[in-house]
């Protein structure tokens, strides 16, 4: 019965009151009829209180007639009655449906294309690599196929290890495994000569297989051959072999720097101005005016893609540009000032350069003073192993 | 009045579905199911009494309602005070 009741819900019913004197008829004819009611009470002796739904409504009426009964509505149920309140908002309702019907057919396109998880590769090659049938911004979903991007993905390039592609909502994740490119390895029964990598000076050379062709102290070019893959014995004659070995020598890392004694430095002065536009696809609406009120200013640029939910991305962009003003001012090192200045900016540059720190065996600072600069030249003194294996080629 | 016929009774069809003996469920104090009645001979507040194949049925309570009304079905809720027949059936017998 409940489902009944359900179901009369949705088709809409009314609270009705019969007012008569053969009340017990009318609801013997009404059940005779089919005519479904229910909540049926009775008060005093002529008034009758009863539910019925609106299609039976209509058919009440001549059953009145026939009962000397009158029929009054008390309330009216039901979703007809609520549909028909916005009837008269005719082009709301169609909006709104309208609305709805663009939100479901703009989510079957592609709007955004996001890649993740690559740290040395630049995003815009894999999307040049992606976009090359045509761009995939503004597709339908059901017609991309991932298979064949993955594919293409990974025939154009060596350094993905695995390629996967999922498609969130309008957004499409292109999630990468980058692979190290793996190093050229000498296969052991081949042979292999030792050569340096770095120029520099030789301070102990240990062969464990092959010939040792330079000394303590040498100073070696880059290429030059420091262990050779070969063995002369009296009796058996030249015999090519594996090289193996270390060498270690002394490289020197320099790095120079030109210090001005009178330096123009910026200030921010803490004024910003904030100018907006908006980009639709590559359609760039500006809504500003072109000249800052600033001097001097620096420019930060924002991008915003608007998007409906967490990943349902319109293409849309807001863009902020933020303008920093700030001023120019001088500053007048003294020599000391602008030798310790040099020094220090040399450091930062050389410990980028140079792999371990620990293997800093000395150092020397270099000055050279004239009236408007000062020049610094830092070299430090590392000891570190230089061989690396190179195939013999004869 | 419908008559049990064998096939019914072979295939143990129910009474009140193979008859037209109105079948009465009561549920604790309040509630009421008259099935298989012929309609209502009067309806009051305090009063119901339901006309059957076999006989009437006087149902006596205060703030009686009648909640889901079909053509054979009647439930009957409210504070019920006694339930009682009077049987035509019997009589029409006994004169036969």
């Amino acid at each position: 019965m409940q489902f009944k009741i359900f179901i009369n819900y949705m088709q809409g019913f009314v609270d009705i009151v019969v007012e008569g004197f053969y009340i017990e008829r009318f609801m013997n004819i009404c059940a005779n009829q089919q005519i479904f009611l229910w909540n049926v009470k009775k008060e005093k002796e002529t008034l009758l209180y009863a539910r019925v739904g609106i299609k039976d409504f209509k058919r009440l009426r001549y059953i009145c007639k026939k009962t000397d009964c009158k029929v009054k509505i008390c309330r009216k149920i039901g979703i007809p009655f609520i549909l028909n309140r916005y009837k008269k908002r005719k082009i709301f309702v169609g909006l709104l449906v309208i609305l709805i019907l663009l939100v479901i057919s703009l989510s079957n396109f592609v709007w955004n294309i996001e890649v993740t998880g690559n740290n040395t590769i630049p995003t815009e090659e894999i999307l040049s690599i992606v976009n090359s049938n045509g761009s995939l911004i503004g597709k339908m979903k059901g017609k991309i196929d991932t298979k064949q991007i993955i594919n293409q993905l990974r025939l154009q390039r060596d350094d993905l290890a695995w390629v996967g592609i999922e498609l969130q909502g309008t957004n499409m994740l292109i999630k990468v495994e980058e692979a190290d490119l793996k190093p050229e390895v000498i296969d052991e029964s081949e042979y292999c000569n030792i050569v340096a990598k770095k120029p520099g000076m030789v301070l102990k050379i240990s062969a464990q297989n092959g010939t040792p062709l330079v000394n303590q102290y040498d100073i070696v070019k880059e290429g030059d051959i420091l262990i050779g893959g070969w063995i002369e014995g009296k009796y058996t004659g030249t015999r090519y072999v594996h090289a193996q070995g270390d060498v270690q020598a002394k490289v020197w890392y320099t790095n120079k720097q030109k210090v001005l004694l009178k330096e123009i430095k910026k200030e921010e002065t803490g004024e910003i101005e904030n100018k907006y536009s908006v980009k639709i696809n590559n359609f760039q609406i500006n809504l500003y005016k072109t000249l800052s009120k600033f001097e001097n200013y620096d420019t930060i640029e924002k991008n915003k893609k608007m998007k409906i939910f967490s990943n349902f991305y319109l293409p849309i962009e807001l863009i902020t540009y933020t303008n920093k003003e700030y001023k120019n001012y001088e500053v007048t090192y003294t020599l000391e000032e602008a030798k310790n200045i040099g020094i220090s900016r040399a450091e930062v540059e050389l410990q980028k350069e140079i792999e371990d720190v620990k293997n800093v065996v000395d150092k020397h600072v270099n000055v050279y003073e004239n009236p408007e600069y000062v020049e610094v030249e830092v070299t430090y003194e590392v000891q570190e192993g230089i061989g690396t294996k190179e195939k013999v080629v004869f | 009045m419908k008559k049990k016929s064998r096939l019914d009774e072979i295939l143990s069809i129910p009474d009140e579905v193979s008859t037209n003996i109105p079948k009465i469920t009561v549920l604790g104090f309040e509630k009421v199911l008259i099935e298989n009645h012929k309609g209502i001979l009067e309806y009051q507040d305090f009063f119901v009494r339901l006309n059957t194949y076999i006989g009437i049925i006087n149902i006596n309570g205060f703030n009686l309602k009648l909640d889901d009304m079909t053509k054979d079905d009647l439930m009957v809720t409210g504070k019920i005070d006694s339930i009682d027949f009077e049987n035509i059936m019997g009589d029409e017998n006994e004169e036969e």
